[in-house]
């Protein structure tokens, strides 16, 4: 296993020589909260309406604003250009597990996004727009175990495309789709109750609402306990099921091949 | 003992049809047309332990598909292949930690890190014992005189010292076999002499198997007593080099030099290859009179100053297979 900290380590490593871009993250991530704040407290109004205050629709964006910085969503094309440059190859006589190098790499990054990006802004956010604190300690821990879901879904959902990208050579419509699908059914952006009942039921069995709503929801209180277990024991079964579909496609994919360029 | 062991592997890659024009790649998107070509066709041959072998052909004969299928990166189409007793792609990572690979043309380094990082990095992903990864290391880097850049970044190299870099890299877990895909292509002739020397050295004191594509025959002379020539993926050569130019080389290149121009000569059975007045180049073949008689023919009739004879050297040896295999290919391809 320290093989693959190793990577997580050089993964971080590298991200430091992008370090002036830590400025343009933070106001970039200042002013995605912002025009959130805005238009929740337009939305509601400063009173509140009977579900939902405002404090918690601002909380609930922040929460989702920094989640995105860290997810590992970028697999995809990671894959898609070591597929077009053909230095998978090199990846693959090393005698490592290219899913674990995968999924180490993307940590690293989201390591470097978590100490650079998403503590420097919630620290702003928290200071300019006023955060709620977790409902109570169980769900403040049951939100770190979201997180992780998170992590691990949003790790999967990519490499799963990157996968599909062996028999395409391209990952552009299809991380554009799954992209697509987690900005309609993740719930970052609306939360899943303001949805009509038909289109949350459905939302609420895929797993996108993991990358978004689920760890927010939780660190709000707004999941009763029953809902609370039933949600993590799907979250559960998602990722055992999407392990077995990418482990699955990876013998497939890797019989698919090809090495571009001699 | 063979090391490796290739039966009837058969590479094929499916290529899709494509049309022309504008229209053409609306209409592809509507076809599942395509076509098949075997990039390796039922090749068949055994490597021992500790031998050099030469593996060239022409560009396209699929030397890079077979050391690929050989190292576990592509999975044959047909036929068995086994590497150290096992199947290389169904044991990839088993298979890895005991090869080591060298592609000329596609780095393996961390391009952003300086050289010792890589090297530590290897050291972790091959699990290598600190006494160990510390003594190759030190042979590598003294044999193949990397010291003096080991501190600075990949991207900074030149290519000889990136190569010399990749070799090394590529031998610091022992691997008992090393494959490289033209590694020499792109240097200068120091940094050529070098790596040859340090490939000889690894396999004639290590022991260690090399298996080598190259364009360039300086390659295979030094380094490989064994050569495998592919063409068109399959195997049209296996043998020594001696024995190839005794098969194909057996003509001999004599230039004479005259004392006066003889002017035109007409001896049967060789042929003028070059004519500069006084120094005249012939082409003998070995036939029933020797090239020595020739050239003594001519010297009793004409005023002889100085005569040298030469025999073909390897690369016009193989430029006359890679001729010969190519008038071959003429009438099927004709056909077909």
């Amino acid at each position: 296993m320290s093989t693959y900290f190793m990577f997580t380590l050089k993964a971080f490593v590298n991200q430091l020589a992008f370090r002036s871009e830590v400025w343009l993250r933070l106001l970039g991530n200042y002013f995605a909260i912002l025009i959130q704040v805005e238009i929740w407290r337009a939305v509601i109004g400063n009173g509140g309406s009977a579900s939902t205050t405002v404090e918690q629709m601002i909380t609930y964006s922040i929460l989702n604003t920094l989640l995105f910085a860290l997810l590992l969503n970028r697999v995809s094309s990671k894959v898609d250009g070591s597929l077009k440059s053909g230095s998978i190859a090199s990846e693959l006589i090393k005698p490592l597990s290219y899913p674990l190098y995968l999924l180490f790499d993307g940590l690293g990054q989201s390591l470097y996004q978590f100490i650079f990006t998403v503590i420097p802004s919630l620290i702003l956010a928290w200071i300019l727009f006023g955060m709620l604190p977790p409902a109570s300690t169980i769900h403040f821990i049951a939100f770190l175990g979201a997180l992780l879901m998170a992590l691990i879904l949003s790790f999967l959902l990519g490499y799963l495309v990157s996968l599909l990208a062996f028999w395409f050579l391209s990952h552009f419509a299809l991380s554009w789709t799954l992209g697509g699908l987690i900005t309609i059914f993740s719930g970052s952006f609306l939360p899943l109750w303001f949805y009509s009942p038909s289109w949350a039921a459905v939302a609420k069995l895929l797993p996108f609402q993991y990358l978004g709503y689920v760890p927010a929801a939780i660190y709000l209180g707004n999941l009763n306990e029953a809902e609370l277990w039933r949600t993590i024991a799907l979250g559960l079964i998602w990722i055992i099921l999407l392990l077995v579909v990418a482990h699955w496609l990876w013998g497939k994919a890797v019989r698919r091949l090809i090495v571009q360029g001699g | 003992m063979s090391i490796i062991a290739v039966n009837g592997i058969t590479k094929t890659y499916r290529q899709y049809r494509r049309f022309p024009g504008l229209i053409g790649s609306v209409r592809s998107l509507f076809t599942r047309q395509y076509t098949e070509e075997d990039a390796v066709n039922n090749m068949s041959f055994t490597i021992n332990e500790g031998e050099a072998v030469g593996y060239l052909g022409p560009n396209g004969a699929g030397k890079s598909t077979m050391i690929k299928m050989m190292t576990g990166i592509l999975v044959p189409t047909n036929g068995d292949i086994k590497v150290l007793g096992v199947v290389p792609h169904e044991a990839r990572k088993a298979n890895a930690q005991q090869i080591g690979v060298v592609f000329g043309q596609r780095s393996q380094l961390w391009w952003d890190l300086p050289v010792t990082d890589s090297f530590d990095l290897h050291k972790y992903i091959y699990k290598i014992p600190d006494s160990a990864f510390r003594k190759n290391l030190e042979l590598c880097m003294s044999l193949l005189s990397i010291h003096e850049f080991v501190q600075k970044p990949v991207r900074q190299l030149s290519l000889g010292q990136r190569m010399r870099v990749e070799i090394a890299m590529a031998l610091l877990h022992e691997p008992k076999i090393l494959f490289l895909d033209e590694p020499t292509i792109g240097l200068d002739v120091m940094a050529k002499d070098q790596i040859r020397r340090f490939l000889r050295t690894v396999n004639r004191e290590r022991k260690v198997t090399i298996v080598l594509t190259t364009h360039d025959m300086k390659d295979i002379e030094e380094i490989c007593p064994r050569m495998l020539v592919v063409n068109k993926g399959s195997l049209v050569y296996d043998g020594s080099v001696e024995d190839l130019r005794a098969k194909l080389g057996s003509e001999r290149k004599v230039i004479i030099d005259f004392r006066v121009d003889p002017g035109l000569l007409d001896i049967p059975g060789i042929t003028l290859l070059q004519d500069e007045g006084i120094r005249k180049t012939f082409l003998v073949p070995r036939g029933e009179s020797t090239v020595f008689e020739h050239v003594s023919r001519i010297a009793s009739q004409y005023p002889v100053e100085d005569a040298s004879i030469e025999s073909l050297d390897i690369e016009s040896v193989i430029r006359k297979l890679y001729l010969q295999l190519a008038s071959e290919e003429q009438p099927i391809s004709k056909i077909g």
